[in-house]
């Protein structure tokens, strides 16, 4: 569905996006994933033919869509990062706007914006002006908008954001009902939300694809990742010592003394991390140690990583491998 | 169901230019300009009347004699045409038209028509002070209609021209009042370039200065003397500053 070819798309201060390659099967639902500014933004922006490439070819469904811009967009439907839309218009008179600009013929036009009405729960505000309704429904008007003309590829920018708990439910329901259809590629930077929705993942960060995976694969990718932190008071190398020994305890790092209560009990608490295997949970024999060897043991925890550092550490070994 | 076919682009054209006209209406500027523009129009109106009463005057001077009324003229279409593209792309939403199925030329030519036709509805009713004035002036039997024709024609070029020049500028910014401002300064010294020509040296320059200043052929036609190479200037300029709009909104690919 989706053919990418070498493509870069430089700016007058920055390369947004830089050689990049991948194709895109119909049917799939494809994630993009990586912080902000990793290109993300430029690489819908290319495949919505809203920009040309500097370098590379970009196809849709076998068309060069420079060449043929016109033909793709008919099968695209676009949801811009902000979901931007104009605000003295009504819902309905929106809609009916898009309707006519995508080509659906007169006859058919009702019955379409029925359908996406009731597919993005919009029935209920059909007659308020879009400047009144709430960030929410706005996005959801424009991923309505997005699905008007029945495209078989959707790109979707940041589909998520200033949706509640329970819209965020609903959207991913809905795409991944429509990914039995159509193609979806979207870009996000939650990891949760890739991993909830795609079949597929592409990680990026300084606009390269630093990783290709199953959101099975890149959880185990991560895992690796993920470590323990213990406080102990206890002579640090012996401490040190019996941690090595627990099983599934890769490394023992210290991170030095719990500074905030230095000079005030005991001298000898000290912060640990634990680099673990993934998938086993090394907390209750580091407990078991603690407490057999009269060690006050005052925090245990697993380090959970934000985005960012997970892109970092990503990103460099693959500098390395 | 298969993706639709391809829109017409007329229609296209005609989607795009209610969608331009019903923006302008659903917001207060329309009315402001509107009747702010008839009650300066009204003052250039009366003020040669109460001035010259009794005397005899052409009554193309009425209107399109007094410079004011074409200050307005030209502010009016800074105010119309700032939105166009500026508006849009500040909120984003141009990305959303860009991306619809419709060439760039559609878009430049709704919004144009969409501004052109706002432009009609803010000046035409001003053709009612003629009218008034043949009724109340019953004894002016011999009200010479050419003059007026005339003027309105030469308010209808220099606004299909300008707009395109106010498009081409809005095309250029995201702020509505970079594109104002830029647009009046363009216009105006477009329309008193008989007044740049007295800075400059030159014979050569300054014929040519006056050959092209608006306040030259817009006293031509308020006597009624219609001349086919400002309608020639206009409407080639119009054409130039719309498929220079079409550029401006093309180089964003390659930017």
């Amino acid at each position: 569905m989706i053919k990418v070819e070498h493509v870069t798309k430089r700016f007058a201060s920055a390369v947004a996006v830089d050689d990049i390659s991948f194709e895109v099967l119909r049917g799939e639902i494809v994630g993009f994933l990586g912080p902000n500014g990793a290109g993300k933004t430029t690489l819908m922006r290319l495949l919505a033919t809203y920009l040309a490439p500097t370098q590379g070819r970009v196809f849709i469904d076998g068309l060069d869509v420079f060449l043929h811009s016109l033909e793709a967009r008919r099968q695209i439907g676009y949801l811009p990062e902000n979901a931007p839309l104009y605000p003295e218009m009504r819902v309905d008179e929106y809609l009916s706007f898009r309707a006519k600009l995508k080509g659906i013929p007169r006859r058919k036009r009702r019955e379409r914006m029925e359908d996406v009405k009731v597919l993005c729960g919009l029935k209920n505000v059909e007659r308020r002006i879009i400047g009144q309704l709430s960030k929410g429904y706005g996005r959801r008007l424009a991923l309505a908008d997005s699905l008007i003309h029945s495209p078989e590829l959707l790109i979707l920018d940041e589909p998520m954001i200033g949706l509640d708990p329970n819209q965020i439910r609903a959207v991913r329901e809905l795409i991944g009902a429509l990914g039995r259809r159509v193609t979806v590629v979207l870009a996000t930077h939650s990891l949760v939300e890739a991993e909830a929705i795609c079949q597929r993942v592409f990680i990026m960060n300084h606009g390269r694809i630093v990783a290709s995976d199953s959101p099975e694969q890149l959880t185990g990718r991560l895992q690796g990742n993920v470590s323990v932190v213990a406080e102990i008071a206890g002579p640090p190398d012996e401490v040190a010592e019996r941690l090595r020994c627990v099983s599934g305890v890769l490394t023992v790092q210290l991170v030095g003394p719990a500074a905030r209560d230095l000079g005030r009990g005991s001298a000898l608490w000290r912060r640990y991390r634990l680099g673990c295997h993934p998938g086993t949970d090394i907390r209750p024999a580091v407990f078991g140690i603690a407490a057999a060897q009269g060690w006050p043991l005052r925090e245990l925890s697993l380090e959970v990583f934000e985005l960012e550092d997970v892109f970092i550490k990503l990103t460099a070994s693959v500098g390395r491998g | 169901m298969a993706p639709p076919k391809a829109g017409k682009p007329v229609a296209n054209i005609v989607t795009l230019l209610k969608r331009q006209l019903r923006a302008y209406f659903h917001t207060p500027m329309a009315y402001v300009i509107m009747v702010a523009f008839l009650v300066v129009a009204g003052l250039s109106f009366c003020r040669p009347l109460v001035q010259h009463l009794g005397e005899q005057i052409g009554i193309g001077e009425l209107l399109f004699g007094a410079p004011y009324f074409w200050v307005t003229v030209l502010a009016s279409i800074a105010l119309i045409t700032m939105p166009l593209f500026a508006e849009e792309r500040r909120t984003g939403t141009l990305e959303m038209l860009l991306t619809a199925p419709v060439t760039d030329l559609q878009v430049v030519l709704g919004k144009y028509a969409g501004a052109l036709i706002f432009f009609l509805l803010v000046t035409t009713p001003t053709a009612a002070y003629f009218i008034l004035l043949k009724a109340v002036a019953s004894g002016m039997a011999a009200l010479d209609w050419m003059p007026v024709f005339t003027g309105y024609l030469s308010l209808w070029l220099i606004g299909s021209c300008f707009i395109a020049i106010g498009m081409f500028v809005s095309a250029l910014t995201r702020s509505q009042v970079v594109a104002a401002v830029g647009c009046f300064v363009a216009v105006s010294i477009l329309f008193f370039m008989d007044t740049v020509r007295l800075v400059l040296p030159g014979a050569a320059v300054q014929a040519a200065l006056t050959y092209l200043s608006s306040t030259q052929h817009v006293q031509d036609f308020a006597q009624g003397i219609v001349d086919t190479r400002p309608i020639v200037f206009y409407l080639s300029l119009a054409v130039f500053f719309m498929f220079a709009t079409v550029k401006a909104i093309e180089a964003r690919q390659w930017k």
